[in-house]
């Protein structure tokens, strides 16, 4: 144990950063973060001063420009009062921070979900050399028809089921939380929706039965290595994922996100963010020269949309053909 | 954004902003021609924008802009006609084209059009005109494809039309022909995608455009391999999708360009709802305002560069048969910038 995996910085690290209360972005340290505020958020307008806090260049733009500072500039469209004295990450209120901190743990573990879809690989520290996961299962040939028998019976089930078109009973979740996943300080979010819970015809190996915090209750467990899988595997329910991850889902209360995505953000700076954060997280986003205007490459995306993609006809002509808009000469006089 | 402020235009039009433009001088007027058969006129004091007047058109206006002064107008519709507005006088308008005026900015000569595509100069003079105008017959010139979009720079005409074609005209070349003379350059768009606007720098070196793809290009009018080598194109106005709806981006066209008559920076106004500033010469975005509550349509500066102009709107997509106009969903906002706020760090 103990090995960093590269590019993935564990859900500690990410809760240490340095993070601006004014739009979310989090740093390296804190003198990064300070500069950024500096940079971003107390600068004047009229002369390009960088002052400490919000407070400071409310009295300098009073003092200096005799102007009145009503909100934080670049600041996401709740975060720009000036009641509040941020320096750093002092000040920051502690609901705030709670938002901050879920929001980032839901980020992490959508992230780490995604890369264990994507490479298949366990998350770290599951198939670890510790515990007894490791432990060479041999099993009698009575033992494999036996397991057999049990599979066939439950594929019937399950189709039986689909027919009908109940949905499968979740099955309680047949190995308690991985040590690994206990020891998180931070169990990760509830997801929303049921996970059929995967091949639980394993005969449940010896997990010490830790308190179950309700975490990783519904998510399939990996099955250790070694032994028949994937035949067992229930069919997913149709849910739209075609990459067949599925963002957890994170209901309740407005997350961070959420706010975010409602602050108006456009192309451009909270994008970018989001960029970072993302690659941070080990995904990989779709390419996207927004800030460094970069040189044309011309790549269409997957998944691109436009709103309007006609390219030959624009949309004043298509507006001039409308009834409401049409001219009709006879109409004239 | 606490010193530079943003208000908002009362008494907005009733439909879709087709144009907006502020005068030349600076007076801060600005007109604005919208689909509801109307030109409005505004003028700004005090952090104030109030309507002047409005003249009613027969037809939809597609484009307007200010003349020879602050008291003229030109007025291009849907039914294909150029008027005359003469601005302090509210209900004296002229049906017919003008037979002279030097055009500040050219208008969009368009749509369904019967004949085929061409554009039409109407009088055109060196810049500063004389006080007794040359009459000139209107120069018609014979365009390869549909207009979409036109810009001039004190010396040079942009055309940009379908199949991504592009001519640059030479202004001063053209006031003096009478026979339709052949474009000082011809060029094919850096976009792959419909040209949606044409902003010409103020400084004559070159001219922006725009694409329904969300894309900005920039280029320079000299034709040396150095100078265009320095053309560019970026990606802007888009959004990332949500998970929900399988990702990816959602692209917005780019509806609006504008430069900044002193520092040469321009604004984009995209479909997505923003307006961004942009500092050409060092490839930065300077800025990016708070998003509006509908598509941005059209902006424009003012000529002492103290205020930008947003018109928006709900905007045109793909599939809007029902298209209504934004009948209390348009606006029109006046920001009026810090002293610095437009101004670019320069190249780097």
């Amino acid at each position: 144990m103990g090995k960093k995996k590269r590019g993935h910085p564990d859900v500690e690290e990410l809760l240490a950063r340095p993070w601006c209360y004014y739009c979310e972005r989090d740093f390296e340290d804190l003198k990064l973060l300070i500069s950024h505020q500096k940079a971003k958020h107390f600068k004047c307008e009229r002369c390009g001063k960088r002052l400490n806090t919000a407070g400071g260049l409310s009295v300098h733009m009073n003092q200096v420009h005799k102007e009145n500072l009503t909100s934080v500039e670049n600041a996401l469209a709740n975060r720009q009062g000036l009641d509040i004295e941020i320096f750093g990450m002092e000040g920051v209120p502690e609901d705030i921070i709670q938002q901050h901190n879920q929001r980032i743990i839901q980020n992490f573990y959508t992230a780490q979900a995604e890369r264990q879809a994507a490479t298949g690989n366990p998350p770290r520290g599951l198939s670890g050399g510790q515990g007894p996961t490791k432990k060479i299962k041999i099993e009698t040939p009575e033992e494999i028809k036996k397991r057999l028998a049990e599979h066939r019976a439950k594929v019937a089930a399950q189709k039986e089921a689909a027919a009908n078109g109940t949905p499968l009973p979740v099955p309680a979740p047949a190995n308690g939380p991985s040590p690994s996943q206990v020891a998180s300080p931070f169990p990760p979010p509830q997801p929303s929706f049921p996970y059929p819970a995967g091949a639980p015809t394993y005969p449940p190996v010896a997990y010490p039965p830790g308190p179950a915090p309700g975490a990783f209750g519904n998510l399939p467990a990996r099955p250790p290595s070694g032994g028949p899988i994937p035949s067992a595997l229930p069919q997913r329910p149709s849910y739209p994922y075609p990459g067949g991850v599925a963002p957890l889902g994170f209901p309740g209360a407005p997350t961070a996100d959420e706010l975010m995505a409602n602050a108006g953000r456009g192309p451009g700076g909270d994008d970018i963010d989001q960029l970072i954060r993302m690659a941070e997280a080990g995904i990989k986003p779709a390419k996207n020269g927004e800030e460094t205007l970069a040189p044309t490459t011309e790549k269409k995306k997957k998944g691109m949309r436009m709103v309007y993609d006609d390219t030959e006809v624009s949309p004043e002509e298509k507006m001039a053909l409308l009834p409401r808009y049409r001219w009709v000469e006879d109409a004239a006089a | 954004m606490a010193p530079a402020t943003q208000f908002e235009v009362a008494q907005p039009p009733n439909d879709a902003i087709s144009s907006l433009v502020f005068s030349n001088d600076s007076s801060h007027r600005l007109l604005v021609s919208s689909w509801d058969k109307h030109v409005y006129l505004y003028e700004i004091v005090d952090e104030q924008a109030n309507l002047i007047n409005k003249y009613e058109h027969r037809a939809p206006v597609l484009d307007a802009c200010f003349g020879a002064n602050n008291n003229e107008a030109f007025t291009a519709g849907v039914d294909q006609q150029v008027k005359r507005c003469v601005l302090n006088r509210p209900h004296n308008r002229r049906a017919n084209p003008p037979k002279q005026a030097l055009l500040p900015r050219p208008l969009r000569s368009l749509l369904p059009h019967p004949l085929p595509p061409h554009l039409r100069l109407l009088g055109l003079h060196p810049p500063h005109p004389p006080p007794l105008l040359p009459r000139l017959p209107p120069l018609v010139i014979p365009l390869p494809g549909k207009p979409h979009a036109l810009s001039s720079s004190p010396t040079k005409l942009v055309v940009a039309m379908t199949a991504r074609l592009v001519h640059i005209y030479d202004l001063p070349t053209l006031a003096s022909a009478t026979t339709p003379p052949p474009p000082w350059q011809t060029r094919e768009s850096s976009l792959k995608f419909l040209t949606r606007a044409v902003a010409c720098m103020p400084n004559d070196a070159g001219y922006a455009t725009s694409s329904i793809e969300g894309r900005v290009a920039v280029e320079w009018f000299e034709d040396t391999p150095e100078s265009q080598a320095r053309k560019y194109a970026f990606k802007c106005h888009r959004q990332a999708a949500p998970e929900e709806e399988g990702g990816g981006d959602i692209v917005y066209p780019v509806n609006a360009l504008a430069f900044h008559p002193v520092y040469g920076t321009f604004a984009s106004g995209g479909g997505d709802g923003t307006v961004a500033l942009w500092d050409a010469e060092a490839k930065r975005r300077m800025r990016q305002y708070q998003k509006f509550s509908e598509a941005v349509a059209a902006m424009g500066f003012s000529g002492d560069g103290k205020y930008l102009a947003i018109g928006v709107c709900p905007g045109f997509e793909t599939g809007m048969e029902d298209y209504t106009g934004g009948l209390g969903r348009t606006r029109v906002f006046v920001r009026e910038l810090g002293e610095t706020e437009a101004k670019g760090k320069g190249a780097k």
